[in-house]
């Protein structure tokens, strides 16, 4: 098909910016949701709505992710949950109230997550374990952790982390800087670094990775350390923007960090990752959420609408729309000439 | 049928006539009329892409012809399917056997033929005893065919075949991966199915099996006949010129003129390794070394080590320097005959494919430059003339010759030591073919050593220096200069008379395995295992705190365990057809929910019962929506259940926004009915486990099951209805969730719209301890109900041991982790080491 455009005299030109079909997707799905939201519930975009959803938003992004370096190699992370809480009880049972000890405490966070990362790594790119089998065993250990150091109890969170994460800055929340500091992170590694681009090709073929030298177990086994550096800083930020937080807090974005990626289109069979999409699902489903709560309904309604955008959006993705519409119009105009 | 006499008016067991078949627009068979007669063995010739493969696809109804007819012992057959052939009588054995690597050879066999094969008075196991005797395959029965050898599975394949006495058997080059005992042994079979009536077509690229074993020969070139004649009445030569003298349809660049100064830059020295042995060759600054032989033969494996992907002995020189495989791993370019599986990253740009071998070179400081990449790769591109819309298009909406342009791109922009290409034009067009050739050439004249496999030798004539042809692993002919014909290529191919290279015959391979070693690598060493870990785990408990065999304790634990273990089981099934099913514990919370408004005290029984049946006919629409969404929607099975997993969460909490709803108080007696600290529905799951066992080792439903998990490829092949097996077998799965749902009205008691997911890892835990894989075809279901008992052990013995939640966590997930690494890490250690021992072999 290529064949016909003829351009053997010039050089083949590269655009800096490629939209995808993820983002074209669910970016217009998003910008519609806004409208619908300002027409029939206004309330769900006031500024204090937005508010309260985009630091919620903005940690499912940095969750989903993490969770997307992950399926882009053909994984997929079960331990989101136990990684998240225990940042979450790392940074607030260690201070314990005194900021000052904040700055260990996210410290040792950062080393936790390094450990659990290189044990999912070792056991799916190095053993090839299932990675569903490994990370529901290293969730398990995460959570015996969690619960060695915080009793399940609650403990509130310093004042120290409550300003910077939980704060605001020119109106915007803080946890929206750290959202975009995050995407910006996995989107100049993955596209401009040797080591993100051989990252990408990998996911995209390992048999044709292998064939041409690099090195696939290592690179698969990276994925799992950068997902659990992510959800260390998303735990972070959940300490950050609720006073007294759970140690189940990360229970709750398991699943969705699966349904941004998904949403996001990047495939669970691995291949390329989609960022920005990503990003963009997790503030789609936040702001469904809102919407769906402004409107007085029940939060049945809320999830049952959640379930089906997810099967939308991955329909989208997987179903040929295109030509089964073309069949379909055809048959009737066969029918009726 | 002896005394028949072969008269034009003898009915043709299956005649073809005028058949034409096209592939967007390139034809693969034009007017070819084969007549194929009863009792006779028919060989078909010809080169790779002659167009057998598509002749014998139509003959057994896997490809459709655009025109022509088919007949059927005098019978016009308008339309023939695989089902349609097969009640015919044809049987044909791929070149691929379609076999299922995680089933016994024993199942293997029931799953593939109707059940009145193995009727008799001896029993099954006996029959097939008798089909592997047939092909002198001496391999136990209850052996898992992953740890059969390549000849052997190709037996087996051939005993399938034979076991349905077909009226027409044919057979795609079989003795490609046998040896000499075994071929003599083939040969001695086919001609007893021959003398029993049977008619066999043979497909072959070896002239002197044509002379051995076929009555009449049928040779095809670029997809026609090139004529019929009886064996006896035509010469070598003859058939020779038949075979060759393809139109040539592209322009070569010139050879290499030598000159005095003419140094060696490229050394092979008793280069061997998985699939070719002793391999010696040598080339000068700017020759290109073509390697000749029929598909199949070792010559994809020779590439293979020279890119550094197999390990290799002997020695690999390059401008004097002796290289690992290490070295030639990272520094030699290969570009694979799969383009698509092997070659490309398909839904990345072609930027992004040309590009990723030289990025390096690219890097400024921490990062890619853009402007060098788009600088260097762009002019690649334009040098190689890649025709594309753009640098970011898709590098699959490219066509076959500019996407090999693309992988040439990334092999030189890497800047190769040496340069290898398996089959470069495959599926290229013709203009683009002469463009390639001139690019390998210009290469070459720089110095890189360039080695070529292909199967067609006319291409090798036009391009190479010198040609290397190979049979069976092992050089058969080296020609240089005007030696280089096609003729001399095809008939060295064709006339080689070697031996497969020690790949033996199924009688010697691989040493009959020990009753022990089988149970080993069974599905129920884990069974056992689990068993073990159970009573050892109780023993230890009790040791410590007597009360642990306490009626209520053993009756919690046990009702429990039942609960979990019905859920369980429905997610083995899953997990058996190589899915997943993530909403079985959001089901099992929903169906609580449903049941929390039919079954209340003061409700009739037939409120009841209704409510029991709503609860099956929910979960037998989940199960259905799971399995479409699957097959039909093609969602990945995760996708699919965790869609339904929200959902249902969703339309618990609809129905039931808070707790509400208790369960009938006989309905709770009922189900927690025991008997002494046994309970009720204890005796339930075991016996339905011992059930499903059965079904699932001894019942067609089973195999279907298994074999559909294993490869699905396969088992589409040996004619098992996928999307069927597959959507039953998730709302088998859902159904069982029923029983689990019922467990848990007794537990909870009250409709609660909260509870139920945690049931979902849990359940998928329980399994995998119970060791059935999560990639499909292999597990148990007393391992699974094992499982489950493991699993509410462990976490009972921390109340029992004093620990706290802690170790709960602690315990279920080191149980987890050391059960996957056991049993994977196992099973990798075992593949390897078959993979070895096949690698010694040949």
């Amino acid at each position: 098909m290529a064949d016909a455009t003829k351009r053997e005299t010039g050089l083949l030109k590269s655009s800096p910016v490629n939209v995808s079909k993820g983002l074209i997707t669910i970016g217009s799905a998003t910008v519609l949701l806004l409208i619908i939201s300002g027409i029939f519930a206004p309330s769900s975009i006031s500024p204090t709505s937005l508010s309260a959803m985009l630091p919620v938003a903005s940690v499912l992004a940095i969750a989903g992710l993490g969770q997307m370096l992950v399926v882009q190699q053909g994984g997929i992370d079960l331990s989101v949950a136990g990684a998240m809480s225990l940042a979450v009880v790392i940074v607030t049972h260690v201070p314990d109230g005194n900021s000052g000890m904040l700055g260990p405490a996210v410290l040792l966070a950062i080393a936790f997550a390094i450990a659990a990362g290189i044990v999912n790594g070792l056991m799916i790119g190095g053993l090839g374990l299932n990675p569903i089998i490994a990370t529901l065993g290293t969730n398990a250990l995460l959570y015996g952790l969690n619960l060695a150091i915080s009793g399940g109890r609650p403990r509130i969170t310093t004042t120290l982390l409550a300003s910077i994460g939980g704060g605001s800055t020119a109106g915007m929340p803080n946890a929206v800087f750290f959202a975009l500091a995050a995407l910006l992170l996995v989107a100049v590694f993955v596209k401009r670094t040797v080591a993100g681009r051989r990252f990408e090709v990998i996911g995209d073929n390992p048999r044709a990775a292998r064939a041409m030298g690099l090195r696939v177990k290592l690179h698969q086994t990276s994925a799992y350390i950068w997902a659990q550096l992510l959800y260390c800083g998303a735990g972070i930020l959940i300490a950050g923007i609720t006073s007294q937080p759970i140690a189940y807090a990360g229970d709750t974005y398991l699943l969705p960090s699966v349904a941004v990626v998904v949403l996001g289109g990047t495939s669970l069979l691995g291949g390329r990752g989609f960022a920005i999409p990503t990003v963009i699902a997790a503030i789609f489903l936040q702001q469904l959420n809102q919407f769906v709560f402004s409107l007085g309904v029940s939060s049945a309604i809320q999830i049952i609408i959640q379930a089906a955008a997810l099967a939308v959006g991955v329909s989208l993705y997987t179903v040929n729309w295109a030509a089964i519409w073309t069949a379909l119009t055809r048959r009737t105009r066969a029918v009726t000439p | 049928m002896n005394n028949q006499v072969l008269t034009p008016t003898t009915v043709a067991t299956l005649a073809m006539s005028d058949i034409s078949k096209n592939y967007s627009g390139v034809a693969a068979l034009t007017d070819v009329s084969v007549e194929i007669l009863p009792g006779e063995v028919h060989a078909i010739l010809g080169e790779n892409g002659a167009g057998k493969s598509t002749l014998m696809n139509v003959a057994t109804g896997t490809t459709k012809p655009d025109a022509g007819t088919i007949t059927v012992q005098g019978t016009v057959i308008p339309a023939l399917t695989p089902g349609l052939a097969t009640s015919l009588g044809i049987a044909i054995v791929h070149q691929h056997p379609a076999v299922l690597p995680d089933m016994t050879v024993l199942e293997n066999l029931q799953v593939a033929l109707p059940s009145s094969v193995f009727a008799g008075d001896q029993g099954a196991a006996a029959a097939a005893r008798a089909m592997l005797d047939g092909v002198d395959l001496d391999v136990h029965l209850n052996e898992r065919v992953e740890n059969l050898t390549v000849a052997q599975r190709h037996l087996l394949e051939i005993a399938k075949a034979l076991a349905v006495r077909p009226a027409l058997l044919i057979l795609d080059e079989p003795t490609a991966p046998l040896g000499g005992a075994a071929v003599d042994l083939l040969f001695r079979r086919v001609r007893d199915v021959v003398a029993a009536g049977t008619s066999v077509v043979y497909i072959t690229h070896r002239m002197a099996e044509v002379r051995e074993l076929a009555d009449r020969v049928t040779v095809l070139r670029d997809g026609r006949v090139r004529g019929t004649a009886q064996v006896a009445e035509i010469t070598d030569h003859e058939l020779l010129a038949m075979i060759v003298g393809r139109q040539l349809d592209s322009t070569f660049p010139p050879k290499r003129e030598s000159t005095p100064d003419d140094a060696v830059n490229f050394r092979l020295a008793g280069f061997g390794g998985p699939g070719f042995v002793d391999f010696s060759a040598e080339a000068v600054r700017g020759e290109i070394i073509g390697i000749a032989g029929v598909v199949g033969n070792g010559q994809s494996e020779l590439l293979r080590a020279l890119a550094g992907l197999e390990t290799f002995n002997g020695t690999v020189e390059i401008e004097g320097n002796a290289l690992t495989s290490r070295d030639l791993l990272h520094r030699a370019a290969y570009m694979p005959a799969d383009r698509h599986g092997e070659g490309l990253a398909m839904s990345l740009s072609v930027r992004e494919n040309a590009a990723i071998s030289a990025l390096k070179s690219f890097k400024r400081f921490l990062f890619v430059s853009r402007r060098t990449e788009l600088k260097t790769v762009g002019e690649s591109l334009r040098s190689l003339s890649v025709k594309a819309p753009s640098m970011d298009a898709a590098v699959s909406s490219l066509s076959g010759g500019n996407q090999q342009k693309v992988v040439i791109s990334r092999a030189l922009l890497s800047d190769p030591v040496l340069l290898i290409a398996d089959e470069p034009t495959q599926g290229v067009d013709v203009g683009a073919r002469a463009e390639i050739y001139a690019i390998l050439r210009e290469a070459s004249s720089r110095g890189i050593p360039v080695v070529i496999a292909s199967s067609d030798a006319k291409e090798l004539e036009g391009l190479c220096d010198q040609v290397i042809v190979m049979s069976r692993g092992q050089i058969v002919e080296t020609l240089r200069g005007d030696d280089i014909t096609e003729e001399r290529i095809v008939s060295a191919a064709v006339a080689a008379t070697t031996e497969a290279v020690s790949v033996v015959s199924g009688r010697a391979t691989a040493p009959r395995a020990s009753r022990f070693r089988r149970f080993i690598q069974g599905d129920y060493a884990p069974t056992a295992l689990v068993g073990a870990v159970i009573v050892i785990l109780g023993a230890y408990i009790l040791t410590q705190n007597p009360a642990y065999l306490s009626t209520f304790n053993v009756t919690n634990l046990l009702t429990a365990a039942t609960a979990l273990g019905f859920i369980a089981m429905g997610q083995n099934i899953a997990l058996l057809t190589g899915g997943i099913d993530l909403s079985v514990g959001p089901l099992a919370g929903f169906l609580v929910v449903v049941a929390s408004f039919f079954i209340n005290d003061g409700k009739p029984i037939g409120m009841v019962i209704l409510g029991l049946v709503l609860m099956i006919v929910v979960a037998a629409v989940v199960g259905l929506v799971n399995g479409a969404l699957i097959r039909f929607g093609k969602f990945t099975p995760i996708a699919a259940t965790l869609t339904l997993y929200i959902a249902l969460g969703g339309f618990a909490l609809l129905l039931r926004p808070e707790q509400g709803g208790y369960i009938s108080q006989g309905f709770q007696g009922f189900v927690n009915t025991t008997f002494g600290p046994i309970p009720l529905f204890f005796i339930v799951i075991v016996l339905l486990t011992a059930g499903m066992e059965f079904a699932l080792r001894k019942r067609r439903w089973g195999w279907r099951l298994r074999a559909v998990g294993s490869n699905e490829e396969s088992a589409r092949r040996i004619g098992i209805g996928i999307n069927r097996t597959v959507i039953l077998g998730y709302v088998a799965t859902a159904l069982f969730v029923v029983l689990g749902a019922v467990m848990l009205t007794g537990q909870y008691g009250i409709g609660d719209p909260s509870q139920g997911s945690a049931y979902t890892l849990t359940s998928i835990t329980a399994v995998v301890l119970g060791g059935t894989s999560l990639l499909g075809g292999r597990g148990t279901f007393v391992g699974t109900l094992l499982g489950s008992l493991l699993l509410q052990q462990v976490l009972n013995a921390t109340v029992f041991l004093g620990l706290g939640t802690v170790f709960q966590y602690f315990f279920q997930g080191i149980l987890i982790l050391a059960a996957a690494i056991l049993y994977t890490v196992g099973r990798f250690r075992r593949r390897k080491r078959a993979l070895e021992i096949e690698g010694e072999l040949g």
